[in-house]
């Protein structure tokens, strides 16, 4: 992993809209995180965190309930903002970009870093709305450009082909493998530079997971995806790199090849071949 | 190694291993079974061999099954995963040195038939014990996960080659010297190679050892790296 420091002092200023001459091309590093501590209230979740996410690469967060991997994805586009009593310590930048940094709007951040829960949550609006929602609250567009960026949207989440006849149609009525996609469709919609999934298969069927995580698989070549999962194999499956969280601490992060075939860590090696740590 | 949060994949890799050990210790004895009867004009005990052989084919298949079993319905990881493919390697491995003692079992019936003196082959004796020794050591490294005795016996299969190039120079000068002896010798030279074949195969055993306990590949390499 290669240290992305650098790219911050070059560019102090993120241009929001064109990330690809926002940093140094030569940088691989979407997401740098130094010593991230985060608490709520006096407990303290995540522990001196630091780790660089490689851009338009998928990363895995594993470990057990409780370890933190969910608070420490919700860092990366300030959701724990919404939360009373927290405080973050450290640096995590995007980009390049400090994004606790007074001059980062947070609407747009979250722009920048789309984000799937592990239960699919449609807005009560025709599945045509959903995906438009986004893009209506970044300012008006003309119709059928609206149009080109829905159809784009639901594309690129595989879900265009199954609902391209009934778009008007209320997105509750779709299985719920269709509205996870329907809800990555929406994500993706505002292009995004990075996407935060929450153990967006859990909920699923097994077919249904497995095409989201084939979803995953296309959607890498044009963002930088950090996935939570409680399924190992899953993330065996769909990640380049397995970051492995124990405790609120970091224990490993390495190429997922070599987290699954000889982790360096004994707590990732217990905990990935089911022993007792 | 701390034990698995389900004792029922324990038990099925302690299984899987027990099978290896069993197939280890038939492929030993048909190894010193097999130097024997040439070594003791032995065409009996020959032929016991041949027939052993087949029953450490049969382990390999069960071996294999075994395996691929707990591989589809564990999805072993790391160090499970690494035992799991170091068994059926060294499974396949097993097998190979049955078959090749298998061929010094023929070449012994060949010998004997031959009635010379049982006493002029001590260069073959040579290398038999040192073959019999890297079998023994190579399993005993799997048993234990030794890494520094897989090491040690990975290093020592040198020296039957050496004892093997011996053998063949010795015999290629005497054939020159007496064809008479060229059935024989030919024989004792089929044998011999097929006893170095299977300190190849005992080595590999071993470096299966440092690849399941270290996670290393050490084959085809000149000089393994210590630990």
């Amino acid at each position: 992993m290669t240290s992305d420091t650098k790219t911050n002092a070059a560019h102090p200023q993120v241009n929001w809209t064109n990330r690809e001459t926002s940093t140094d091309a030569a940088s691989e590093t979407a997401i740098q995180v130094e010593d991230l501590c985060l608490y709520y209230g006096e407990q303290q979740a995540l522990k001196n965190i630091s780790l660089a996410i490689p851009r338009k690469q998928v990363t895995a967060f594993i470990g057990p309930s409780g370890c933190g991997k969910s608070t420490l994805l919700r860092c990366f586009n300030r959701m724990n903002d919404l939360i009373d009593n927290v405080r973050i310590t450290g640096t995590l930048r995007l980009e390049g970009q400090d994004i606790h940094s007074k001059d980062v709007d947070v609407a747009q951040l979250r722009r920048r870093v789309g984000m799937v829960f592990q239960r699919p949550n449609p807005f009560p609006k025709s599945i045509y709305e959903n995906v438009a929602y986004g893009l209506r609250l970044a300012g008006k567009q003309p119709r059928s450009e609206l149009d080109d960026r829905v159809e784009w949207a639901l594309k690129s989440a595989a879900l265009w082909d199954e609902v391209k006849d009934r778009l008007k149609e209320s997105a509750l009525g779709l299985s719920g493998g269709q509205q996870q996609r329907l809800v990555i469709a929406r994500a993706v919609a505002v292009q995004p530079s990075v996407l935060l999934l929450d153990e967006p298969a859990s909920a699923l069927d097994p077919i249904s997971t497995l095409k989201i995580e084939e979803l995953i698989h296309q959607l890498k070549s044009n963002y930088t995806i950090a996935i939570v999962t409680h399924n190992m194999q899953q993330a065996a499956r769909v990640s380049d790199y397995t970051a492995f969280l124990y405790l609120g601490e970091l224990v490993e992060f390495d190429r997922t090849d070599d987290v699954f075939t000889n982790p360096k860590k004994q707590q990732t090696e217990d905990y990935i071949t089911g022993r007792y740590g | 190694m701390n034990p698995h949060i389900s004792e029922q994949f324990d038990a099925e890799l302690g299984a899987a291993r027990n099978r290896l050990m069993e197939m280890g210790g038939m492929v030993e004895k048909l190894l010193r079974d097999a130097s024997s009867a040439l070594l003791d004009h032995d065409a009996e005990l020959a032929e016991q061999v041949k027939v052993a052989d087949k029953r450490v084919n049969q382990l390999e298949v069960e071996i294999d099954e075994q395996c691929v079993n707990i591989i589809a319905r564990r999805q072993p990881a790391a160090s499970d995963l690494r035992t799991l493919i170091s068994i059926m390697k060294a499974s396949t491995d097993l097998e190979r040195i049955g078959d090749e003692a298998g061929r010094v079992a023929k070449m012994a019936i060949r010998v004997a038939e031959l009635e010379y003196p049982a006493d002029q082959y001590g260069d073959f004796r040579h290398l038999a014990a040192l073959t019999a020794e890297i079998v023994s050591k190579s399993l005993n490294a799997f048993a234990r996960l030794d890494t520094d005795e897989a090491m040690q016996t990975i290093a020592s299969d040198e020296a039957i080659d050496d004892a093997y190039d011996e053998l063949v120079r010795r015999r290629s000068s005497e054939m020159r010297q007496d064809p008479g002896s060229i059935e024989r010798d030919m024989s004792l030279i089929w044998a011999a190679r097929a006893l170095e074949r299977i300190g190849d195969h005992a080595k590999n055993i071993s470096e299966y050892v440092v690849y399941l306990v270290r996670g290393q590949d050490v084959r085809h390499r000149a000089k393994p790296t210590g630990s």
